[in-house]
């Protein structure tokens, strides 16, 4: 998953980014309003923290014309201003949560976890389709009720698939989402996880999690059983 | 040209010229033309008098006495001339009086008529005349025509004229100049409240006053009673950020001392732990004092109000995506249009806190309901506003605890005892109260009652 987290004070953004990315997300940070509105509108993102109280271009600005331009991505208000009148505000602007500062990074993580979740359709943080359930809380992968050890870029793939469960997904934007900007990507790295995945998780090929669509890319194929 | 009173003085001058020029115009027309009027008839008086006086003089000719009843046609110079011409237009009879002077030919009537004429001299003298010619039949039956010419010097009339228009000027330019004095000093009578109200201003500013003083005109007493509101106003809110400040800096100390404490021994094994709570602290005091209401105390801002069903929508609005995962089903009852008197962000507080509290409280229901409340003598309504939810409720020990202290409930829902405080401290302030009870849906019910605003006094 790639997040976008535009701060201007440095400590705050490079703590934000480096336990992010301890999390397992790819994350693109911007110190400013004006940088952080580009990286908004251009980049593929699945989710932006914005602080309220930018340089240049204000955060509520940045929301209201990511929002006109009709991105959907979930958006994570961080603010230091406590009224209500200011978190109204954000939110009517488009924001969809907000984290006052100072915060426990914890906080943080488990905003953007459940917006996620929220943006792929999932009501809580525990995600069961048929066999598999997974528990983004825990970061634990459970296949008839039993522990699957999974390495963490193996997570990272499963997560991003089944989040977006019954979506096809393809090579190019797993590579994009998963790995950081810097990273060397190879699409043959993704194909190799996959079927490591595959042997993972069924390994008599019975259930098949994961549908290769040739040339489209991969779809997590199970049906969710929602029961809330 | 910003200046009201010189902005009216001029507009009256240019009135007054405009009025009293028209009326100069107007009143020296009609002088002059009631003068020549007048000179017109003498004129007629005269011509009929020396067709009188003609008398035949034997040689088939006319001729007129040397006395006439009009003297002036006796004496030399006097301006009023007569002349008798015969059909060649040659001179049969002058008066004395013309002795010297050449009194133009000008037009001849038609016989039996007469006709009035502005001639000049040879001088240039301005004339009147009035020309009648006639038929003139003789006793041997023979008929000649003949001209009676009576001329007026209008000298003397147009220096009449000149002497009455002086006069018109004169007094005109009197009453004028009266008037404007008599003018500006009603204004600066009329314009005194409002210097009043500037050297009032003034002397608040330099401290020597402490609000506007209640003797102005009625329609003063509006902006001076909203003056002293917003001064009020003013002066609360520096005190209570003054207070604010305060509070804040000595609070914060016992924390600060605590972390200066825990670094002492900072190797021990909880010192993060500990000291993230000291933090947490510091957090907490800081929300609370800065969360405090904007407005100033009772009964002091009218000046602003608040749409409260669309602060509420917006509201909800918000909060739906804050608890999606838990979608509470919100109910609202608020009567259409009606306002709060008061701040914004005040209100958004109040409505903000109770409604984020009972989402988190809830287990499906949140209710939220706002009616004016109207009493005597009243000049804007208050509120009541409440809020109830279905979750567990507040025991009432608990809730004696949380509105005598404000302090918090339950640490696991972090903010809920800071959220009532800040409310109750909101209500407070405009002259309201807070209250827990039993909701309907079986959770708490949190209402806050603002009284209607009755005056708008100073203290």
């Amino acid at each position: 998953m790639r997040l976008l987290v535009i701060e201007d004070d440095v400590t705050l953004r490079e703590t934000l980014t480096q336990k992010l990315g301890d999390e397992g997300f790819a994350v693109e940070q911007a110190a400013d309003g004006t940088e952080g509105l580009y990286f908004a509108q251009e980049y593929p993102i699945d989710l932006a923290i914005i602080d309220l109280g930018l340089p240049g271009i204000s955060g509520l600005d940045i929301i209201r014309q990511v929002r006109a331009d009709g991105k959907t991505y979930p958006i994570l208000i961080l603010t230091a201003r406590d009224r209500w009148e200011d978190k109204v505000d954000g939110l009517s602007a488009g924001a969809d949560d907000y984290v006052v500062k100072p915060f426990h990074f914890e906080e943080v993580s488990a905003r953007v976890n459940a917006l996620l979740r929220r943006s792929g359709g999932w009501a809580s943080s525990q995600l069961d389709a048929g066999p598999v359930s997974l528990d983004m809380s825990r970061q634990e992968l459970k296949v008839s009720d039993e522990a699957i050890e999974l390495t963490s870029f193996e997570y990272k793939i499963i997560e991003y698939l089944m989040v977006r469960a019954g979506q096809v997904i393809s090579k190019a934007e797993l590579t994009d989402r998963l790995y950081d900007q810097d990273f060397e990507r190879d699409s043959n790295v993704i194909e190799v996880f996959i079927g490591r995945l595959r042997k993972k998780m069924d390994p008599d090929n019975s259930i098949k999690p994961i549908e290769t669509l040739r040339g489209r890319g991969y779809r997590f194929a199970l049906e969710r059983n929602q029961s809330g | 040209m910003y200046s009201l009173s010189s902005r009216l003085l001029i507009s009256v001058s240019v009135l007054l010229l405009l009025f009293f020029g028209a009326t100069v115009a107007v009143l020296n027309t009609a002088f002059s033309e009631a003068g020549e009027q007048a000179r017109r008839d003498i004129l007629d008086g005269q011509v009929i008098g020396l067709l009188a006086a003609a008398e035949p003089d034997g040689n088939a000719d006319l001729a007129l006495p040397d006395k006439l009843r009009e003297p002036r046609f006796g004496q030399i110079g006097s301006g009023l001339y007569g002349e008798l011409r015969n059909a060649e237009g040659l001179v049969v009879w002058r008066s004395r009086s013309a002795l010297g002077l050449e009194i133009p030919d000008g037009t001849v009537p038609a016989v039996g008529t007469q006709l009035f004429a502005r001639e000049t001299l040879a001088d240039d003298t301005p004339l009147l005349t009035l020309s009648l010619a006639v038929d003139w039949e003789f006793d041997d039956g023979t008929s000649k025509t003949y001209v009676f010419k009576v001329a007026e010097s209008l000298d003397s009339f147009n220096a009449q004229v000149a002497g009455f228009r002086g006069k018109l000027y004169r007094w005109f330019a009197g009453v004028a100049a009266t008037m404007l004095l008599a003018f500006s000093l009603l204004l600066r009578g009329l314009m005194k409240p409002l210097r009043k109200i500037e050297t009032e201003i003034g002397e608040i500013e330099a401290g020597s006053r402490v609000s506007l003083s209640d003797h102005f005109p009625t329609e003063l007493q509006g902006v001076a009673r909203n003056m002293n509101l917003l001064i009020d106003s003013e002066r609360a809110r520096s005190d209570r950020y003054r207070v604010t400040l305060d509070n804040l800096a000595h609070s914060l100390k016992t924390p600060l001392a605590a972390m200066r404490a825990l670094l002492g021994d900072r190797k021990s094994r909880q010192f993060g732990d500990r000291f993230n709570e000291q933090i947490d602290r510091m957090d907490e005091i800081v929300r609370y004092q800065l969360r405090k209401p904007a407005a100033a105390a009772a009964d002091k801002p009218v000046l602003q109000s608040v749409h409260i069903e669309k602060e509420v929508t917006r509201l909800i609005e918000g909060l739906k995506k804050v608890y999606h995962d838990k979608g509470p089903e919100f109910e609202v009852s608020i009567e259409p249009g009606m306002r709060f008197r008061g701040d914004t962000g005040d209100f958004l507080e109040v409505a903000g806190n109770l409604l984020d509290n009972a989402c988190k409280w809830c287990e499906q229901k949140v209710r939220i309901s706002a009616v004016p409340s109207v009493g005597a003598s009243a000049i804007a309504s208050g509120m009541v506003l409440s809020v109830s939810d279905d979750g567990p409720g507040i025991p009432p020990v608990a809730a004696d605890a949380l509105l005598q202290r404000g302090m918090r409930l339950d640490e696991a829902t972090p903010g809920h005892g800071i959220g009532l405080a800040v409310v109750k401290d909101i209500a407070r302030s405009y002259g309201g109260q807070l209250s827990i009870q039993e909701s309907k849906l079986g959770g708490a019910e949190i209402t806050v009652s603002i009284p209607p605003l009755t005056s708008a006094k100073s203290d």
